[in-house]
């Protein structure tokens, strides 16, 4: 027994775009291609593929999969699947991902070649979509059979839903059956859950308070390992204050990272210097903010932005921050508040409810936020969220940050396929992204999995899927 | 009588209308979009103008409302954005939940209430009574977010009988309902027994007590009846609240029911679906008031005599 926080929205591939929808769609269904721990794109449905020309790749099937249903996975399966998706008219969030692949066929049931506009590099990120049986890939409701290591038995809207094991899939076949998830919203009931060992996993682990004492439980593991989430206090630049450079480094070395993660994460997590955690195959080690308070009153009297009082209650100026209404949320305005009024900025925090915030953040009107990027894939995220031409509706350039160095470098980023060179030119985006800080990095959070010791073989992922569970049993 | 019942019915039409029109205006007014939350961030311009439009989002507000109002005519409550299922499907899969633990909490809390604050009216200063009135204070001032961990507590880690959360046989229904439940008792109890203290008080006990009339038969035939119409009004208002969806407790029980799915369709700004839900708790509440006077009818012949 699983327990989650909330219900998926979707277990429809093609549709869910939350976390857990997309945690209990990848139990069920399989895609071509999976991440690693390093984000590299590793084999599923697909043993192998090639770049036969820049704009064409061509991936080889496995034939051991099956759909739940027991029919086999084919090519025909994957162009049906991604042709739906492509299809405007089915209107899928997942759609715009895909909008670089120009054509798709099947020339055997082996064999999938997919021709692309132009070279675009990040597209194996998009060869996670989850393929539905041709015949059913292009109907409008709910499509839950898929080739995945479960298969959907029952759903009770709000309260649980019911899986079992898929007879076709190639490895194994899990041990938990039947394996059932439920929704507990609580973070204390989920907790209790676990304590009395009614529930034996939770990927949605408490505050730190909670987390300490389920660890204290003999018949608990409390599991941490780095996770691909990536925390940020977001600017926005077109605030003549937060466009001075200066301020926003001031603002980076105003912040003790190490005391802000005990303090709101239990210190679940690690400083970061960038979108990519270091075990992320992109990853250049480069400079990281440092907790400098003395330096911070100095950069912002440069930047014309003195204390009118010194020691006294006068700020030097005083910024908007928005966050969401969430315990944790509030704990980490808090923390920065207190650290920004050391050296002089005052803190407005206004929390609000997740849809107006959002609604807020896309619309630019905003000061600070605290945001994170979960499970951080291809490094093609640096020109989503930095190229000057991504602001929204168009990309995740919120802060309107605008570089023609960092434009230049992630255009070249997209367009260039070898790994290699790719990675080369990452490291310097890195660099410049930790010069310019368009985004203050707070840290990258761990991923902590709460379970009993009586579920054995559960590996947790850095990005939070549940895959783990396959392999896993109850003692 | 069902003149009544039909005049009632043709009243609460303009009051639907009303709240759904309220609901309608205030979700509109609220930042957000669907359509960016279900496509996301990343989506083409093209995306979300063809999906606006297909959802009718693009149109004008008053060609919006006169078309959910030509639905709701029809009986037909939309297509939920979020869970992409039609609205009424979506209500009618968790208000079962909703009204089992309603209902649960109601019968609870009444069938303890009245005998409750009876007995601390006719012993009135006694030790029951100051014990009674204590518990219901309590009872009425502890909030839900607080009783129901600590009732897991107490019942289901520290003595194991009964589960954490969730919803599954009767057992399941215990701890919800008791959280639920205890809040509109203690409300119960202080106002029955404020109402049978003054009924005790009427000349009509006088005479019946004058009459040799058994003490018993005073206080459960002669004033209980006549103590029961202002507690009827406050108990058909509560169970009304309690179908609403008692957000909090089904939160906390993990209990799957409308309270819960309110709030998920807000944070989604989902509209047809909180529209759904808005106009299934008004309708809800509706029911109940007219059940409510059906009760005053029973209870206080004047009533049908009027009719």
């Amino acid at each position: 027994m699983v327990a989650l926080a909330s219900e998926p929205q979707s277990l429809d591939p093609r549709f869910g775009t939350d976390a857990n929808s997309a945690r209990l769609a990848d139990l069920l269904h399989a895609g071509l291609t999976r991440p690693d721990a390093a984000a590299q794109r590793v084999p599923e449905l697909a043993a192998s593929w090639e770049f036969v020309d820049p704009t064409t790749v061509v991936f080889h099937l496995r034939s051991q999969f099956h759909f739940a249903d027991g029919r086999p996975v084919t090519a025909l399966d994957v162009q049906a699947t991604y042709e739906a998706v492509l299809d405007p008219a089915l209107a899928s969030p997942k759609r715009m991902a895909l909008t670089m692949i120009s054509h798709i066929e099947a020339p055997d049931p082996a064999t999938v070649v997919m021709k692309l506009r132009a070279p675009f590099a990040p597209f194996l990120d998009a060869t996670g979509l989850g393929i539905l049986p041709a015949d059913r890939a292009r109907e409008a409701g709910e499509v839950t059979l898929g080739a995945g290591p479960f298969r959907l038995l029952s759903v009770t809207p709000g309260d649980r839903l019911v899986l079992a094991p898929n007879p076709g899939y190639p490895e194994a076949p899990s041990r938990l059956d039947p394996l059932i998830v439920r929704i507990v919203p609580d973070e204390v009931v989920r907790s209790l859950e676990l304590h009395r060992g009614t529930v034996q996993l939770t990927e949605d682990p408490p505050q730190p308070e909670m987390l300490e004492w389920l660890g204290a439980q003999p018949h608990l593991t409390v599991k941490r390992m780095p996770g691909t989430s990536f925390d940020y206090l977001a600017l926005n630049l077109r605030d003549p204050r937060l466009a001075d450079r200066r301020v926003r480094e001031a603002i980076a070395a105003s912040l003790d990272r190490e005391s802000i993660l005990r303090f709101v994460l239990g210190g679940a997590g690690r400083p970061a210097s960038g979108l990519l955690a270091p075990e992320h195959w992109a990853f250049a080690a480069g400079r990281s903010p440092r907790h400098d308070p003395e330096r911070a009153r100095r950069l912002l009297d440069r930047a014309g932005y003195r204390d009118p009082d010194g020691p006294g209650p006068l700020p030097r100026f005083r910024l908007l921050y928005k966050t969401s209404n969430q315990p944790g949320a509030r704990r980490l305005a808090e923390a920065i508040q207190a650290q920004l009024a050391a050296v002089g900025i005052a803190l407005d925090v206004r929390t609000y409810e997740w849809g107006t915030l959002y609604a807020d953040v896309r619309t630019g009107n905003f000061q600070v936020c605290a945001l994170a990027w979960v499970g951080v894939g291809d490094p093609d995220l640096y020109y989503l969220a930095f190229d000057s031409t991504m602001r929204p509706p168009a990309g995740y350039n919120r802060g309107g940050y605008s570089n023609p160095v960092m434009d230049r470098l992630t255009r070249r980023g997209r367009q260039v396929l070898d790994p290699a060179r790719r990675r080369t030119i990452y490291a310097r985006v890195q660099r410049r992204a930790a010069h310019d800080l368009p985004v203050v990095p707070l840290w990258w959070e761990d991923r902590l999995v709460v379970h009993t010791r009586h579920l054995l073989g559960f590996e947790p992922a850095p990005d939070g899927n549940l895959r783990g569970l396959a392999a896993a049993w109850v003692e | 009588m069902l003149r009544r019942v039909l005049r009632q019915l043709v009243l609460v039409l303009p009051t639907l209308l009303g709240v759904v029109t309220l609901v309608f205006a205030f979700l509109h007014l609220v930042p957000g979009d669907p359509v960016e939350i279900m496509l996301g961030e990343s989506a083409a311009p093209a995306d979300v103008a063809a999906l606006r439009h297909d959802l009718g989002l693009d149109r004008p507000l008053p060609a919006q409302y006169a078309r959910f109002l030509m639905r709701i005519a029809h009986g037909d409550l939309g297509r939920s954005i979020a869970f992409r299922a039609p609205v009424a499907t979506v209500i009618g899969d968790r208000y079962p939940a909703t009204l089992e633990l309603a209902g649960a909490a109601f019968l609870l809390a009444l069938s303890l209430a009245v005998p409750l604050g009876v007995l601390a009216a006719a012993r009135a200063g006694s030790m029951l009574d100051r014990l009674t009135r204590i518990a219901s204070l309590a009872g009425a001032c502890l909030p839900s977010f607080w009783l129901g961990p600590l009732l897991i507590l107490g019942f289901s880690i520290g003595l194991g009988w009964l589960p954490v959360s969730g919803r599954g046989g009767p057992l399941h229904l215990i701890l919800p309902a008791v959280t639920l439940a205890l809040g509109m008792m203690g409300v119960l109890v202080r106002l029955v027994r404020a109402s049978m203290l003054e009924a005790l008080g009427e000349d009509y006990i006088r005479t019946a007590r004058a009459k040799g009339t058994p003490g018993w038969r005073v206080v459960a035939v002669h004033a209980l009846r006549n103590a029961l119409m202002p507690v009827t009004t406050v108990a058909g208002l509560q169970a009304g609240a309690l179908l609403a969806g008692a957000i909090l407790t089904e939160t906390i029980f993990a209990w799957p029911g409308l309270g819960r799915l309110v709030v998920e369709a807000i944070s989604a700004r989902d509209y047809p679906l909180v529209q759904g839900c808005v106009l299934t708790i008004g309708v809800s509440y509706v029911t109940v008031n007219l059940v409510t006077d059906l009760v005053y009818q029973a209870i206080d012949p004047r009533l049908r005599d009027a009719d």
